[in-house]
C-alpha cells in the first residue's frame, strides 16, 4: 500500500524501492515467498552488493540506510517516477519525460476525468492517478485481457482502486462505452492506430470540450491522426518530441601545455614535451549514447460544443480512406450534450 | 448551458488569441482596451460570454487609426475555406518576382481594407489582381493565403488561462523573465518533486514570476488538503502567473507566500522581525521602498484581497515605542503558519532561483522529510554541477541526477511533414534527488 500515501515506516505488503548506487529495484515486502517446490521459504533478495533479508525491512524508516552483506543501499517509497524505472514490463512503456509532458498537455489537475488506452504496463497510469486524485478518476482500457486483469490487480494491491477503473476492451472497435459519453476532460491514446479512435474520443469528451493526446513512434501514424483530428473539428493541433539526457558530473583534471616558451631561444629543444602543469574543471559530460527517439506526442483541443466547426462530411479525403468512415460520431456528441 | 465558471467574468485573467498570437490580460472592467500588435481593441461585450467565444473585430474609427470593437460571432472562417482557389500551377518555373505581379497600388489596397466587409473579400480581390497567384503551386498558394490571413484576419478568441497556456505565453514573450523554464522542464519539476493533492510542498522561487508556484499549486488542486509554502527573497512575491491561473480563494489560500528571511527568522528565533539591529532594519526598509514601487505597477491585486501581501519588514516592530499593540498584519500570521509547517517537515522541495542554489539548498534541505524528493532548476549547468559535487559527499542525499531536456515541434501536413524550422534551444537544467535520514 506504499503507493497511496507517504508514510514513515515500511510495513509488510509494501512495495519499496531499493536504491543501490545508480541501480533501482522494486521489492515486495513479504517475509516469506513460495519456493519452486511450493513451500514457504525465507524471502532473500539478491543484489550486486550481496543479499538482503526482506523480513528485516519491516519497521525500517523510509529514506534510511539498509545493510547488505557486501555494502549498503537506501530504501525509498515508490513514486510514479521510481515505479516507471522498476516496474515489471509487460509492454513497451512511457517514461517520465513524455509522461510529464502528457500530464501538462492534457491540462490535468486533481478532479479531472481522464481516459487512457491501452493500459499496457501501467507506467503512465500511475502518474495519471497521482495527478487527478482524490476526486478525479482514470478510466484505462486494454484489449489484451490478461494485461487488463494484471493491471487491475496491481492497482488494487497498490491501494489505488478508488481512483482508477481498468477494463478489458477494444476501444477502437467498441469505443469507451455508453457511460463515458460526454464524461471525460481528456483522452490519451497509446496504441498502434490512434486515428481510428478519434471519433470515439469526440464522443467521450465533455460538452464543454477537452484535450486529446496520442503517443506514436512513427510519423505516418502522426499524419493520419492529425488528419482524423482535423476532420472531427479538433483545434490547436501540435506535434512534439521530448528527449532527456543525463549529464555525468565529475571533476576533471586537464593537462596544460605551454607553448609560449618557444618564442625565445632556450637551451633545450625537445620535440615531444610533457604537459607542463594541470588544471581542473567541474564538468557535465553529455552521454555518448542517449535516447534519440521515444515517440511523437500529438495534442489537440476539442472546443465546447457551441464553438465546434461543423465537420465537412462531404470532403472525402483520399488519404483518410482507411479511417473509420462512420463519421456520424460528431453529430451524436452534439445532440448528446445537454 | 455553460456553467457559471465557463463564462468570462470581470476580474478574471483571460487569454486573447488572434491566430497564433496569444496574450494574457486581466479583465478589470467591462470596457477595458488592449493592444494586440498595433491594433487597439475594446473588450466591451465579452464579459458573460462563454470562454472559447469568437469575436469579430469591427473597425470603430476612421481610416487610419486601428481601433476595433468586438462582435460575438458564430465561427471563425479560414481564408482557405472561403476562397475557392480554382487553378494552381505544378511548379514555380514561370514565376518571376519583379514586384509587378500585383496590379493594385498600395493605396488602393489600403482603401480596400477600409471598405471591404470581410477579410476574404480583400484577399480575393488581391488574388484576382495578381498575375502570378494562379501559376503558383498549391503549396505556395497556401503559404500566400496564410500570410495574408495573418495580415487581414479579423477574429479573436477568448480562452481561459491554464498552466499550459500561461507557460507558453510567458516563455514566448520573454523567456528570461521566467528564467528560461520551458514547458517540458516545467512539467518534469512537478513529476520529480512528486507534487500531488496531499502533503506539504516547499518552494523557493526568486525568478519565475510566479510560474513555478502556479505549476505546483495547480498540481496540488482545488478542494484538496495539500499545501504549498512559497518562499521568496523580496518584500512581495512575484505572482503574475499564479494570479493568472484564476485559482479560487480556498485553493489560493493553501499557498502561503512568505519572505524567506522573515520565515526562517521566525523558525529559528521565534520572531519574524529583527529588532536588535537597527542597521538591518534600515537596510531592509530601503530595499522595501525601492521594490514596492516597481511591484505595485506590475502586480495587480485581486479585489477581495485574499492574496495581497504586505511588506514584512516594514513592521520591524515598533519595538522601541510602547504603544498599545497594533493589529498584527496578515504576513505575520503567514510566517507563523509557514514556520509551523516546515517544523513538521515537508514532502518535497523545489528551488528555482537566480542566486547560487548552494546555500539555499543547504538551509532548506533540513526541512525535508527523509525519503522525499527535491528538484532544483537553474538556467545553466555550472552552478548545478558544482552543487552536484558538493552533495555527492553528503550521506543524506541520494539518487542525484543532473538532467537536460530537448524538445522539438513538428509541422504535420500531407506530404509536407517536417520539424519546425525554429526550436526553443534553451530548456534549463534540473538537479534531482532524494533526502535521506
Ligand atoms: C505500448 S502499450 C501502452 C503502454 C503504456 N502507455 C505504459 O506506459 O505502460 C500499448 C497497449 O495498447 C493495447 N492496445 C492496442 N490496441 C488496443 C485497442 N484497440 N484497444 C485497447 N487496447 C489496445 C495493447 O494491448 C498494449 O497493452
Amino acid at each position: 500500500m506504499s503507493f497511496r500515501n507517504y508514510k514513515d515506516k515500511i510495513d509488510e505488503g509494501d512495495t519499496v524501492i531499493l536504491y543501490l548506487s545508480n541501480n533501482l529495484y522494486a521489492i515486495d515486502v513479504r517475509p516469506e515467498i513460495k519456493s519452486k517446490k511450493g513451500d514457504l521459504v525465507e524471502n532473500v533478495f539478491q543484489t550486486p552488493f550481496g543479499a538482503l533479508k526482506v523480513r528485516n525491512l519491516i519497521g525500517t524508516e523510509y529514506g534510511s540506510k539498509v545493510e547488505l552483506s557486501k555494502g549498503w543501499g537506501h530504501v525509498l517509497q515508490p513514486t510514479p517516477e521510481l515505479w516507471s524505472l522498476t516496474l515489471p514490463h509487460r509492454t513497451q512503456i512511457i517514461y517520465t519525460p513524455d509522461i510529464s509532458m502528457i500530464l501538462l498537455q492534457l491540462d490535468l489537475v486533481p478532479g479531472s476525468v481522464v481516459i487512457e488506452a491501452g493500459t499496457g504496463s501501467g507506467s503512465l497510469t500511475h502518474a495519471l492517478i497521482r495527478r487527478v486524485r482524490p476526486h478525479g478518476h482514470v478510466f484505462t482500457f486494454d484489449f489484451h485481457e490478461h494485461r487488463a486483469n494484471v493491471a487491475r490487480k496491481e492497482f488494487e494491491e497498490h491501494g489505488l482502486s478508488d481512483f482508477v477503473t481498468a477494463q478489458h476492451r477494444d476501444v477502437l472497435e467498441e469505443g469507451f462505452g455508453e457511460n463515458l459519453k460526454g464524461k471525460a476532460d481528456a483522452v490519451f491514446l497509446d496504441l498502434p492506430s490512434p486515428w481510428i479512435g478519434v471519433p470515439h474520443v469526440l464522443d467521450a469528451l465533455k460538452a464543454k470540450g477537452g484535450r486529446f493526446c496520442s503517443f506514436s513512434p512513427c510519423i505516418e501514424q502522426v499524419q493520419r491522426t492529425c488528419l482524423a483530428l482535423e476532420r472531427q473539428g479538433f483545434q490547436e493541433l501540435t506535434t512534439m518530441e521530448v528527449l532527456q539526457s543525463e549529464l555525468k558530473v565529475t571533476r576533471r583534471t586537464v593537462p596544460v601545455r605551454d607553448l609560449s616558451f618557444l618564442k625565445h631561444k632556450s637551451s633545450e629543444s625537445p620535440v615531444e614535451e610533457k604537459p607542463s602543469s594541470e588544471t581542473s574543471y567541474v564538468v557535465g559530460a553529455w552521454p555518448t549514447s542517449t535516447p534519440g527517439h521515444t515517440g511523437y506526442l500529438t495534442v489537440a483541443t476539442l472546443p465546447p460544443v457551441f464553438a465546434r466547426k461543423k465537420t465537412q462530411e462531404t470532403e472525402q479525403n483520399n488519404q483518410c480512406a482507411d479511417i473509420d468512415p462512420s463519421g456520424n460520431g460528431s453529430a451524436m456528441a452534439v445532440e448528446e450534450t445537454g | 448551458m455553460p456553467m457559471a465558471n465557463d463564462l468570462i467574468k470581470i476580474g478574471d485573467y483571460i487569454v486573447i488569441q488572434k491566430q497564433n498570437y496569444r496574450k494574457l490580460h486581466k479583465l478589470n472592467k467591462p470596457n477595458s482596451t488592449i493592444m494586440l500588435g498595433r491594433d487597439s481593441i475594446n473588450l466591451t461585450g465579452i464579459a458573460c460570454c462563454p470562454y472559447y467565444s469568437i469575436f469579430k473585430m469591427i473597425s470603430s474609427g476612421n481610416k487610419k487609426n486601428k481601433e476595433y470593437n468586438l462582435e460575438l460571432t458564430d465561427i471563425a472562417v479560414n481564408l482557405k475555406d472561403e476562397i475557392d482557389v480554382k487553378i494552381s500551377g505544378n511548379d514555380n518555373r514561370n514565376i518571376v518576382d519583379d514586384g509587378r505581379s500585383q496590379k493594385l497600388t498600395a493605396s488602393e489596397i489600403e482603401n480596400l481594407k477600409v471598405d471591404a466587409y470581410r477579410a476574404s473579400d480583400i484577399v480575393e480581390t488581391l488574388i484576382t489582381n495578381s498575375s502570378t497567384f494562379h501559376n503558383k503551386t498549391e503549396y505556395s498558394q497556401d503559404k500566400y493565403l496564410k500570410k495574408k490571413e495573418k495580415k487581414y484576419f479579423e477574429y479573436i478568441q477568448i480562452l481561459r488561462p491554464n498552466l499550459r497556456i500561461i507557460a507558453e505565453i510567458m516563455y514566448k514573450l520573454d523567456a528570461n523573465k521566467i528564467q528560461g523554464i520551458r514547458v517540458d522542464t516545467l512539467s518534469q519539476v512537478i513529476s520529480f518533486a512528486n507534487v500531488y493533492s496531499e502533503g506539504v510542498h516547499l518552494l523557493y522561487d526568486s525568478g519565475s514570476n510566479g510560474l513555478m508556484a502556479a505549476a505546483l499549486l495547480s498540481a496540488i488542486g482545488s478542494g484538496t488538503s495539500g499545501k504549498l509554502v512559497h518562499m521568496h527573497p523580496g518584500n512581495m512575491s512575484q505572482k503574475q502567473a499564479l494570479l493568472a491561473m484564476n485559482f479560487e480563494g480556498e485553493h489560493l489560500n493553501r499557498c502561503i507566500s512568505v519572505n524567506v528571511y522573515s520565515v526562517l527568522r521566525q523558525f529559528h528565533q521565534g520572531c519574524d522581525t529583527n529588532n536588535t539591529s537597527s542597521e538591518v532594519i534600515e537596510n531592509s526598509l530601503k530595499r522595501k521602498n525601492d521594490e514596492v514601487i516597481d511591484h505595485k505597477v506590475k502586480i495587480p491585486r485581486l479585489e477581495n484581497d485574499v492574496i495581497s501581501e504586505i511588506v514584512p519588514n516594514v513592521d520591524c516592530d515598533s519595538s522601541e515605542q510602547t504603544q498599545p499593540e497594533p493589529k498584527k498584519p496578515k504576513w505575520h500570521f503567514d510566517n507563523i503558519a509557514a514556520s509551523e509547517l516546515i517544523r513538521d517537515k515537508v514532502d518535497s522541495l523545489v528551488i528555482t532561483c537566480k542566486e547560487d542554489p548552494q546555500n539555499i539548498f543547504k538551509e532548506l534541505m533540513e526541512f525535508v522529510k527523509p525519503g522525499r524528493p527535491f528538484v532544483i532548476y537553474y538556467p545553466v549547468a555550472e552552478p548545478l554541477q558544482q552543487l552536484y559535487l558538493t552533495l555527492r559527499s553528503y550521506s543524506n542525499v541520494a539518487a542525484l541526477r543532473l538532467i537536460n531536456n530537448w524538445m522539438r515541434n513538428y509541422q504535420v501536413l500531407p506530404e509536407r511533414t517536417h520539424p519546425e524550422v525554429m526550436m526553443n534551444g534553451s530548456s534549463g537544467f534540473l538537479l534531482t534527488g532524494y533526502i535521506l535520514k
